[in-house]
């Protein structure tokens, strides 16, 4: 565990000792804000539904840019042969680096808590949907990071890392619209790896533990099969 | 003592790419062993799965004891590594580069700050403990990559292509470096540089093509005798046959021809044997016009191994 505490601390430094960090932070603050007061204004309502969707969609583009870097530049600098020839744990590497983007993503979290603040301060929000989808949007980014993470992984190039990462996670946001083309029982195949599918009842203010069970498992999908590519030399 | 490293047929393969192919080899506690070999004939792939960063595609490797593949983090204390090109944490402060990889190799907090300023006083990087890795020069860096690697002090050092890069004064200073550590360390380095390996290492394992062609042991009470012949005469076979009639010759390779006279370089068992080898040439009427003793060195032991596997 002190290994994995260790990598967390220089994961988290590099992160935020680079000006990634805080791009990342300001653009989404920025764009989450103009929705938020956008909706506000037009609806009236206190409510934070389409800022969550809003803010899934967001994470779709942040993420890469979050995940590119982390196997991909160590790969190309040559610093990962340092790490996996250190006595650690291949597995402590990946944790630490997935820790690392989710204390980013907390953190974006925690300042949007900002927009729920807000309504209380001016109105009566139903605090139900708004704990269920800070949790789905929790959820959501930890399957992200794990998928980016493994296809960091595989590459030296942090654009082909964005490029890939960016590509599947619209796809697999967007997936459920082809479901509706298809016949049974390939619509539920398809509809069952949507993203979006899964995060709606999240953002609305229904939690089933199907949905919990899928983004847990996408997540440990992501972290083996990243410990996997490591392993794969 | 058992051997520190024990390779047991070592082989690595990519796609229908053979580059490592069988490799055996030992290394005993405190020895300074080189591997030398052209670019691209397996030095860093063999460094590479003996550390654990690859894996064999068939073959063992075990260090101290422990089987690499298998024992993963425990054998890997038991080495510290300095991959080739030094590759270092660029945006780091020397300090704080120094006490992550400590703290990575399991260094308590207590001693890992006594750890570091041993290790940097030996290395001379003491004053430049708060500069950015990335504003030091090459020499520095190279410096920086062995502090890390001795930071748990471990019994085997490995060192990959140490002095690639570096000017004049900086390879001087890591050699003597690597002469300071043999000391106390057990140490493998690589170089495709002859002079260099036969600087600081006691044995020498050369490669090509993947392959360990054969092991030279380097020092001067060790070579191979051997008696370089300038002789007027022809033809030249005739030559080599009157010195191969000789007993103790072991074997004479032609070198280069002037018009009648030639040079040839005589492998023997004693150099006494010039004596008899001198009479036998003048009594079949070729004129000896220089003979003496030379060192079978490093040199010609690897063009000797590598002339028939050289690609053409």
């Amino acid at each position: 565990m002190s290994s994995v505490c260790t990598l967390l601390g220089k994961e988290i430094t590099a992160l935020f000792a680079s000006p990634i960090a805080y791009a990342v932070i300001a653009v989404f603050l920025l764009l989450l804000g103009y929705a938020f007061t956008a909706f506000l204004f037009l609806n009236k309502t206190a409510t934070l539904v389409h800022i969550f969707f809003q803010a899934a969609v967001l994470f779709l583009l942040v993420v890469p840019v979050l995940t590119m870097r982390q196997f991909a530049e160590e790969r190309k600098s040559g610093t990962l042969e340092l790490l996996l020839t250190a006595p650690v744990r291949e597995f402590d590497i990946v944790l630490a680096k997935f820790l690392a983007c989710m204390a980013v993503n907390v953190l974006l979290l925690a300042l949007s808590l900002t927009y729920a603040l807000v309504l209380q301060a001016y109105g009566q929000p139903d605090w139900g949907p708004i704990y269920s989808g800070y949790l789905g949007l929790m959820l959501f980014t930890g399957a992200l990071v794990a998928l980016g993470l493994t296809i960091s992984a595989l590459t030296a190039n942090q654009i082909v890392a964005a490029t890939i990462s960016l590509g599947m996670f619209l796809v697999l946001w967007m997936i459920d619209t082809l479901g509706s083309l298809l016949p049974y029982p390939f619509d539920n195949m398809i509809t069952s790896i949507s993203l979006l599918a899964h995060f709606t009842p999240f953002a609305t203010g229904a939690m089933y533990l199907s949905d919990v069970g899928f983004f847990l498992s996408v997540m440990l999908l992501g972290l083996f099969l990243s410990v996997r590519a490591l392993a794969r030399r | 003592m058992p051997p520190v490293i024990v390779a047991d047929r070592l082989s690595k393969r990519y796609g229908a790419h053979l580059a490592v192919d069988s490799v055996s080899f030992e290394v005993a506690a405190g020895e300074v062993m080189g591997l030398l070999g052209p670019n691209g004939s397996g030095k860093t792939t063999i460094l590479r799965m003996l550390t654990g960063y690859l894996r064999p595609s068939s073959g063992t490797v075990q260090v101290a004891g422990l089987d690499v593949t298998q024992a993963g983090p425990a054998a890997r204390r038991y080495i510290g590594y300095v991959p080739e090109d030094a590759p270092l944490y660029t945006q780091m402060r020397v300090h704080e580069f120094l006490v992550f990889m400590g703290r990575l190799k399991g260094l308590a907090r207590s001693s890992l700050h006594d750890r570091i300023t041993a290790v940097c006083q030996r290395l001379e990087l003491l004053p430049l403990l708060r500069t950015a890795i990335g504003k030091l020069s090459r020499g520095y860096r190279q410096r920086v990559a062995i502090a890390q690697a001795l930071l748990n002090n471990p019994p085997l050092l490995i060192l990959d292509e140490p002095t690639n890069g570096l000017d004049p004064r900086q390879i001087i200073e890591i050699r003597q470096l690597i002469r300071t550590l043999a000391s106390t360390q057990t140490i493998l380095v690589t170089s495709h540089i002859l002079s260099e390996i036969e600087k600081v290492a006691q044995r020498a394992a050369i490669l090509l093509n993947g392959r360990l062609l054969g092991m030279h042991v380097l020092g001067e009470s060790t070579t191979t005798p051997c008696l370089r012949l300038t002789v007027r005469g022809q033809p030249p076979a005739r030559v080599q046959a009157c010195m191969l009639a000789v007993a103790e010759v072991l074997g004479v390779s032609q070198e280069e021809t002037h018009g009648a006279v030639t040079a040839y370089l005589v492998q023997v068992q004693h150099p006494h044997v010039a004596e008899p080898l001198a009479a036998a040439l003048v009594a079949q009427g070729f004129g000896v016009l220089e003979i003496r003793t030379v060192r079978l060195d490093l040199e010609t032991v690897f063009l000797q191994l590598t002339r028939s596997e050289a690609p053409v």
